[in-house]
C-alpha cells in the first residue's frame, strides 16, 4: 500500500496577510444575506412606510403651493425622508444582528473565527451601510415617481448617504454590544434614534425652531447629515456645508474608535 | 380549590380525591388566566418599551406637525391643525398596539413552540380567541388612555362626547385585536407578520384621514376613502373629541360592527380547526 505524500505546506496553518480578506468578505456577505433573506421586511416595508409619510405630510402640511427653502414642500421633504429611512435601517441592521446573536448565543460564530476587531467592525458596519444605501435607493426610486426630485450636487448626496449610514451602523453596533436584552435596544431605538431622526430637520427647515433650539441643532450630527443630503438635491442648506462634511467625518471616526475598542476588549461579548 | 387542581403531591396520586376539573359553559378561571395573567400582565411587565414607546412616537408626530405646520392654510376652517391630528394619532396608537400585541404574541408562541401550553389548557376555541383578542384590545386601550391623557395637556378637546370616544376607541381596539389574532395565526415567520404590519396596518392607520381632511385628497381618491373602515373609526373618534365629523356615526358603527363580527367568526373558526397550530 502506497503512502500518500502530503506536502508540508498543505498541513501548515493557513497563512493570511495583514488582512483576512476571505473572512472579512464572508462576514460581510453574512450580514447582507441576513437582511436580503427577508427583503419584504427590510427593504419594501421601509419603502412603503416612507412613501406613506410623504403622502400624509404633503397632504397635511403642503397645501396651497407651500414653499420651504425655495422649493415645493414635497421636494423639500423628500430628501429628509430618504435620509430618515436610511439611518433607521442601517441602525436596525447592525443592532438587531448583534443583539439576536448575543441573545441566541451564536455570537461565538463571529468571535471564534480569525477576525481582528478592525475586521469585525468593518464587516458588520459595512453590512449596515449596504442596507442603508439599498433602502435609500429603493425609497429614492419610489419617491421619484411622485416628486420631481432633481440632483444638484451628486457628490454631496453620495458622501452624506455613505457617512450617515456608516454613522448609524456604528451606533447600532455600539448599541447592540451594550444591550443585553431586546428591551434595551428597543429603548435606544425609541428614545434616541427615532427622536433624533424625526426632530433634526427632516420635516421642517431649522429656521422654524426657536433660536435656542437652532443653536442646539448646530451640535447635532443628524442635522448636518440631513441638511447636507438635502443640499445635494435642492441646492439650499440651512447650516454650513463645510462644517457638515467635517462633523460627519470626525463623528464617524470617533464612533469607529469606540466600536473597535468595544470589540477589541470584548465588552459584554466575551466572558 | 380542590376541585380545580390537586392541592398537594399526595392528592395527585390519590385518584379518589382528584377529579377532572368540571367547568360549566365557560372556563372562567382559564379565560381569566389567559386574558389577564398571560396577556395583560405580560404587556405591563414590558411597560417602558410597550407603553412609553407609542407615547414617545405619538408625541413626536404632534411635535413635528406643530413645528412644520403652515401658518396660512388651516386644515379645516376653525380647527387648529394639532387639534385635528391629535385624535387620529391617539386612535392610531390604539390600533397599532392592539394589532401588534395579538399578532406578535401568537407568532412568538408559535416560533418558540410555546403555543402548546395554550392548546393543552382546557380552553374552548372561543375562549382562546377571546383571550388573545380581548387582552390586545385592553392593551391598545391602555396605550390610548396614556397618549390621550398626555395630549389633553396641550390640545383643546372642547366638545368631548364620551359615548362616541369610548365607542369608537373600543371598536377600533377590538377590530385590530381580532385582526392581529387572525394574522398571528396565519403568519409563520416574523417577516410574514411584519409584511402585514407594513403593507396593511400602517397604511390603513395613516391613510385613513388621520392627518388630513377628506377635502385635502385629490378628487379621484375622495370616494375611495369611504370604503375604508378605519376612516370611519378615526372620523367618529375625532367627532367625539373635537366635534368635527365628515361621515355618519351610524354608518361607522355599522361598518366596524360587521367587520369585528366577521373577524371574530373567522378567528373562532381558525382556532376550532387548529389552523397552522395543530399538526
Amino acid at each position: 500500500m502506497e503512502h500518500r505524500t502530503v506536502s508540508p505546506v498543505a498541513l501548515s496553518v493557513r497563512r493570511m496577510g495583514p488582512v483576512n480578506w476571505r473572512g472579512l468578505w464572508t462576514l460581510y456577505m453574512k450580514e447582507v444575506r441576513r437582511f436580503l433573506n427577508v427583503f419584504t421586511q427590510t427593504l419594501l416595508a421601509p419603502m412603503v412606510t416612507t412613501l406613506l409619510f410623504l403622502a400624509i405630510f404633503t397632504l397635511a402640511l403642503g397645501g396651497g403651493g407651500r414653499q420651504v427653502g425655495g422649493v415645493d414642500f414635497a421636494v423639500f421633504l423628500g430628501p429628509g425622508l430618504i435620509m430618515m429611512a436610511m439611518v433607521q435601517n442601517s441602525f436596525a441592521n447592525t443592532s438587531s444582528s448583534l443583539v439576536i446573536a448575543k441573545v441566541q448565543g451564536n455570537i461565538v460564530d463571529i468571535l471564534m473565527p480569525p477576525l481582528s476587531a478592525a475586521e469585525l467592525t468593518l464587516g458588520i458596519s459595512a453590512g449596515g451601510v449596504t442596507r442603508g444605501l439599498m433602502v435609500g435607493a429603493a425609497v429614492g426610486l419610489g419617491m421619484w415617481l411622485f416628486v420631481p426630485l432633481q440632483i444638484h450636487a451628486p457628490l454631496f448626496i453620495l458622501y452624506h448617504a455613505l457617512m450617515a449610514s456608516l454613522m448609524l451602523a456604528l451606533l447600532g453596533m455600539i448599541g447592540g454590544i451594550w444591550s443585553e436584552k431586546f428591551d434595551h435596544i428597543a429603548a435606544v431605538t425609541n428614545f434616541v434614534i427615532t427622536p433624533f431622526s424625526f426632530l433634526s430637520g427632516t420635516f421642517y427647515s431649522i429656521e422654524r425652531l426657536p433660536p435656542i433650539w437652532q443653536t442646539v441643532a448646530h451640535f447635532n450630527p443628524f442635522f448636518y447629515m440631513i441638511d447636507g443630503f438635502r443640499y445635494g438635491f435642492i441646492g439650499h442648506a440651512d447650516g454650513s456645508l463645510g462644517t457638515g462634511l467635517v462633523v460627519m467625518a470626525l463623528f464617524n471616526l470617533f464612533l469607529w474608535a469606540v466600536a473597535h475598542r468595544m470589540l477589541a476588549s470584548g465588552y459584554r461579548l466575551k466572558p | 380549590m380542590s376541585v380545580r387542581q390537586p392541592s398537594s403531591p399526595r392528592a395527585l396520586l390519590s385518584f379518589r380525591r382528584w377529579q377532572a376539573p368540571a367547568f360549566k359553559r365557560f372556563n372562567r378561571l382559564g379565560l381569566w388566566t389567559h386574558y389577564y395573567r398571560r396577556g395583560v400582565l405580560r404587556f405591563f411587565r414590558f411597560g417602558l418599551e410597550l407603553l412609553v414607546g407609542p407615547l414617545v412616537s405619538s408625541l413626536l408626530f404632534v411635535l413635528v406637525f406643530a413645528v412644520a405646520q403652515s401658518e396660512r392654510a388651516a386644515m379645516v376652517p376653525g380647527i387648529d391643525l394639532i387639534q385635528f391630528i391629535a385624535p387620529g394619532i391617539i386612535l392610531y396608537a390604539i390600533a397599532h398596539t392592539a394589532f401588534e400585541n395579538a399578532a406578535a404574541m401568537l407568532v412568538f408562541e408559535k416560533m418558540e413552540g410555546m403555543i402548546t401550553d395554550i392548546q393543552m389548557a382546557p380552553l374552548s376555541p372561543l375562549e382562546l380567541l377571546a383571550g388573545y383578542a380581548l387582552c390586545s384590545a385592553t392593551c391598545g386601550l391602555a396605550v390610548g388612555l396614556l397618549v390621550g391623557g398626555a395630549a389633553a395637556f396641550f390640545v383643546d378637546f372642547s366638545s368631548f362626547d364620551a359615548s362616541l370616544v369610548i365607542g369608537f376607541a373600543v371598536a377600533t381596539a377590538l377590530l385590530f385585536g381580532f385582526l392581529g389574532t387572525v394574522v398571528g395565526l396565519w403568519a409563520e415567520r416574523w417577516d410574514h407578520y411584519s409584511a402585514v404590519e407594513g403593507f396593511v396596518v400602517v397604511p390603513l392607520g395613516l391613510l385613513s384621514g388621520t392627518f388630513f381632511s377628506v377635502e385635502r385628497l385629490p378628487e379621484a381618491f375622495r370616494e375611495w376613502i369611504f370604503y375604508n373602515p378605519v376612516f370611519y373609526a378615526i372620523d367618529g373618534f375625532r367627532a367625539g373629541l373635537i366635534g368635527h365629523a365628515e361621515s355618519s356615526h351610524t354608518v361607522g358603527f355599522a361598518v366596524l360592527g360587521v367587520l369585528i363580527l366577521g373577524l371574530a367568526l373567522l378567528g373562532w373558526r381558525l382556532f376550532a380547526i387548529g389552523y397552522k397550530i395543530k399538526p
